[in-house]
């Protein structure tokens, strides 16, 4: 590289800012527009605390937190296993499992309606000998809200689980641990920053989830209409208008921000801190 | 009954792996280049990693066999085990380290690990994190960890690498007065040959999966099975000739036209056979004088070719005036300025019988052995 005369480097800083600059803005712009808009319109208030808004609310954290739940329960060991396996296709095994973040939501609700559906291929079969159909519940819900979300927490969790050193395993094996107390004594809370990463992200997409409920659960009022589905709704029809969607959209960006306050505040010690720290202790 | 009686076979991509020895109430030294097998064997002794074929016991009870099927898990086996990197649990605190695997209550657990730890001079540090501890401190928690089930065998591999000299030395003395204190059986796996001499009771040379000797100590370095154990240990000298005739227990050996008398080996090698010889470099003696006026034979008068110092002593390279082979001696520094080297760089060298070691010659398909093989 040659020489750089201090006035390049200057124009390159400004543009460098400028840019950045220009980026915030693009951020920032909604959310005021959000709050310039609810703060003009006097009906925000009064639509917040209306019956639809909190029922969906209710749907919408109870589902996604379930989901999450699930995600956790059953995707934890499939994520250790993928951490682990030299198995061979392992590199196709998770693909499969990344799959449903690459694939737009409606697709897999579509997939979840063909499979599950009252003519699928499990639906049919369940809805005659049981009478039991799934789909336009809130089992549909949590279940199209599982598909498209539970891949961000294995994910997170595989990388995590990944990062542990299998020595240290290992030397817990010889000292009498098995390997589920290993994995809970040891493994988890070596991974704890990744995998709460992981729930955050799950949880986020279950909250946000939007084609594959419509698609699979409808938008049944009081039923399966979550705060995204509400908000889409609140546009159709006139009763609520931009206002309804206005006052939601502030619901929900209220609740994300705190929970990612809390989860901050939950892990101190992310691993960029332990990493931190870890080099301080070599000198 | 010894402590540990080990013999496992097994086939890693293509690393054969064949060994087979046994430790009792001693320090059983693994010596060898990083890739022989050394670490493959305490991971198999600690069972975690499984043999194709074998049979290992600890304390008299079997642990794996292949035959009757035989392969208790890790959880208990009931080794201590020290890895290279230490694997200390970083969320924990040193006490809870060492008290992990106890069994009891937390109150026995923790007192058990405390007493440990007041042991090994760590009184004090118990509720630090081992991030924050020193190289030789967290040493000396990893070493507490693994003895705190009161374990009749420690396995350590490589376990005082990463640290400095000085410190390394400490830790060797510690290590043999708690070896000496708990009546534990040591398996130490070590690349370092200064280490395993301080160490070994006995001693195991490993080579690409293969232990090319296993005896005692002494045994080893002055009597090495072949020339590649003579290689890896150090010997300095390992001359290839051929037995020219035998005299009354003493044989009478060609090296590149030089004739040695050596003492005749059991095996009795064959009137022109060939014989490898090994002499270690610290047993040549330096003699002033011709060779005639010293004796009748194992003398040669040599130069001076190359000299190393270091710091305690030198390593000489000597070259033959006549026929022979070069010649590599070591001398400490005091003997070294007593003599007065630094001027005088003809010597009559002594190649003492009772010191040179008949070997038998390697055969075509092991003698080659330079190689090291990759990393296991």
């Amino acid at each position: 590289m040659g020489l750089r005369s201090p006035r390049a480097d200057l124009v390159g800083l400004v543009l460098l800012a400028g840019l950045g600059g220009l980026f915030a803005i693009f951020f920032v712009l909604p959310f005021l527009g959000l709050g310039e808009r609810a703060a003009s319109d006097g009906r925000v208030w009064e639509l917040a605390t209306s019956e639809a808004v909190r029922r969906a609310l209710t749907l919408s954290l109870w589902t996604s937190l379930l989901s999450t739940l699930l995600a956790v329960i059953f995707g934890t060991p499939v994520a250790y296993w993928l951490s682990r396996t030299r198995v061979r296709g392992r590199a196709l095994l998770e693909a499969a499992v990344d799959l449903p973040i690459v694939l737009p939501p409606t697709v897999a609700g579509v997939a979840l309606l063909t499979a599950f559906g009252a003519r699928g291929l499990v639906g049919e079969p369940l809805a005659e000998m049981t009478g039991i159909r799934l789909t336009f519940t809130a089992t549909a819900v949590v279940m199209a809200q599982l598909l498209v979300a539970a891949p961000f927490y294995v994910r997170a969790a595989r990388s995590g689980f990944a990062a542990v050193d299998p020595q240290l395993e290992r030397v817990a094996y010889t000292l009498g641990a098995s390997r589920v107390e290993t994995f809970l004594r040891i493994t988890v809370p070596q991974a704890r920053g990744a995998l709460l990463a992981g729930i955050v992200l799950c949880w986020a997409r279950a909250l946000g989830e939007l084609g594959a409920t419509l698609i699979f659960a409808g938008s049944l009022e009081g039923r399966t209409r979550t705060m995204p589905l509400a908000i889409i709704d609140a546009f159709e029809r006139t009763s609520l208008g931009l206002s309804g969607a206005v006052s939601m959209s502030l619901i929900l960006l209220v609740v994300a921000f705190v929970v990612l306050v809390l989860f901050r505040l939950a892990t101190p010690d992310a691993p960029d801190a332990t990493a931190a720290r870890a080099t301080q202790a070599d000198r | 009954m010894s402590s540990l009686r080990y013999d496992a076979r097994m086939r890693l991509g293509t690393f054969e792996y064949d060994a087979a020895f046994e430790a009792d109430g001693e320090v059983v030294v693994l010596f060898g280049h990083s890739g022989a097998g050394k670490s493959l064997t305490l991971q198999a002794i600690a069972g975690l990693l499984t043999p194709a074929e074998g049979h290992i016991e600890i304390a008299g009870r079997t642990v794996f066999d292949r035959v009757s099927g035989i392969d208790v898990p890790p959880q208990q086996r009931n080794v201590g085990y020290v890895v290279q990197e230490l694997a200390l649990f970083p969320h924990m605190s040193v006490v809870e380290n060492v008290a992990f695997g106890v069994p009891g209550s937390r109150v026995e657990r923790h007192a058990r690990a405390r007493a440990l730890l007041d042991r090994l001079g760590l009184a004090g540090y118990e509720d630090r994190a081992p991030g924050s501890l020193s190289g030789g401190q967290r040493q000396r928690v990893a070493l507490a960890r693994a003895l705190a089930r009161d374990v009749p065998l420690l396995l350590l591999d490589e376990p005082f690498s990463a640290l400095d000299e000085s410190l390394r030395r400490t830790l060797r003395a510690e290590l043999l007065r708690l070896r000496a204190e708990l009546g534990l059986t040591v398996v130490f796996v070590t690349h370092d040959l200064r280490e395993a001499h301080l160490l070994a009771d006995r001693l195991a040379v490993f080579d690409r999966g293969k232990i090319l000797q296993f005896g005692r100590r002494e045994e080893v370095f002055h009597r090495p099975a072949s020339r590649r154990v003579a290689e890896l240990t150090g010997v300095g000298n390992v001359m290839s000739g051929r037995v020219l005739r035998r005299l009354e227990g003493v044989l009478e050996v060609d090296v590149s036209g030089l004739v040695l008398r050596v003492e005749d080996p059991e095996w009795r090698p064959a009137v022109g056979e060939g014989v490898e010889l090994a002499l270690r470099a610290e047993r040549v003696n330096l003699r002033r004088g011709a060779p005639e006026e010293l004796g009748a034979s194992n003398f040669v008068q040599a130069d001076v070719m190359e000299e190393h110092a270091y710091g305690a002593g030198f390593t000489l390279r000597f070259a033959p005036l006549g026929p022979g082979p070069s010649l590599e001696v070591d001398l400490p520094s005091r003997p070294y300025e007593v003599l007065g080297l630094q001027e005088r760089k003809r010597w009559t060298l002594e190649l003492p019988a009772e010191d040179l070691h008949v070997m038998r010659p390697a055969p075509p398909e092991e003698g080659g052995g330079s190689g090291v093989s990759g990393d296991r």
